[in-house]
């Protein structure tokens, strides 16, 4: 069987990658609200949301995380990822109920890690709307194997 | 709160992310559940206008089975014209013990209305 996962190897600093878009749905925010437990009014009560400065419901911004996660995987032949490190995350803007997001990410950096099978992958992401608005953005480490000697 | 497969196939649908190693929890789904896990603590929840952003931390693995809890800190307050920051620091305990998550997160609180 052919692996067609990219190993820490063959990652190069400065690659960037676009992914398909997603439209957020309703129903994802309810799923998202049952599983978090998190039914802040802010995504659960669009009656007093009609007088927030948002007008609306708005998604919750660890389901926005959730979803450019998996858009990141579609992005491009996927990692051989082992883990993830370290987060660092910025919610700049809402998703609305019918927002179509995607995810723009770049490679900022590489480094070996202590152990000699692994190395640590920086992507630097940022999710953007139908109207290229940058409602999120961050970087992740991620820990990524080495390709298997021989 | 007992981390089940149900748990990971609801998170599964959400995401879209392939699945990982039958029995490991994905990585950021304990941190979203931690937000939740923080309303069922005794004290009323934060008035938050804003989650403003957050570092994270991975350093254990979670498995389907583990019971995991949370504890949260204050660690930064500043006030802000229109509310104020607050800065909370939370960690992700397993039934061991062992601390598997950690981070910091900042939110944009509602200052007390005047009465």
């Amino acid at each position: 069987m052919t692996d067609s996962r990219r190993y820490f190897d063959d990652i190069a600093v400065g690659e960037t990658y676009e992914s398909p878009g997603r439209t957020v749905t309703e129903a994802d925010i309810v799923i998202f609200a049952g599983l978090s437990g998190d039914y802040n009014v802010l995504h659960t009560d669009a009656e007093f949301m009609k007088s927030s400065i948002f007008g609306e419901r708005i998604a919750h911004g660890l389901l926005g995380l959730a979803i450019q996660s998996g858009l990141f995987t579609r992005a491009g032949i996927p990692y051989a990822t082992l883990g993830l490190g370290t987060l660092r995350w910025k919610f700049k803007g809402p998703i609305k109920i019918g927002d179509t997001i995607r995810v723009r990410a770049r490679v900022t950096a590489k480094e070996e890690a202590s152990k000699p099978d692994r190395g640590v992958v920086t992507v630097e992401r940022q999710v953007l709307n139908q109207r290229d608005e940058v409602v999120q953005e961050g970087e992740t480490d991620l820990i990524v194997e080495r390709r298997p000697a021989g | 709160m007992t981390l089940t497969e149900t748990h990971v196939g609801l998170y599964a649908g959400l995401s879209q992310d392939p699945p990982a190693d039958a029995g490991l929890v994905p990585e950021l789904l304990p941190l979203c559940l931690t937000t939740g896990l923080g309303w069922r603590v005794p004290q009323p929840p934060l008035a938050v206008l804003a989650f403003m952003g957050f570092e994270w931390e991975v350093l254990l693995p979670v498995r389907v089975g583990d019971t995991i809890h949370s504890l949260a800190r204050t660690a930064v307050k500043r006030s802000m014209r229109e509310g104020g920051v607050i800065v909370e620091e939370r960690q992700v305990i397993n039934q061991r013990g062992e601390i598997v998550h950690r981070g910091r997160f900042t939110y944009l609180v509602a200052k007390r209305p005047p009465a």
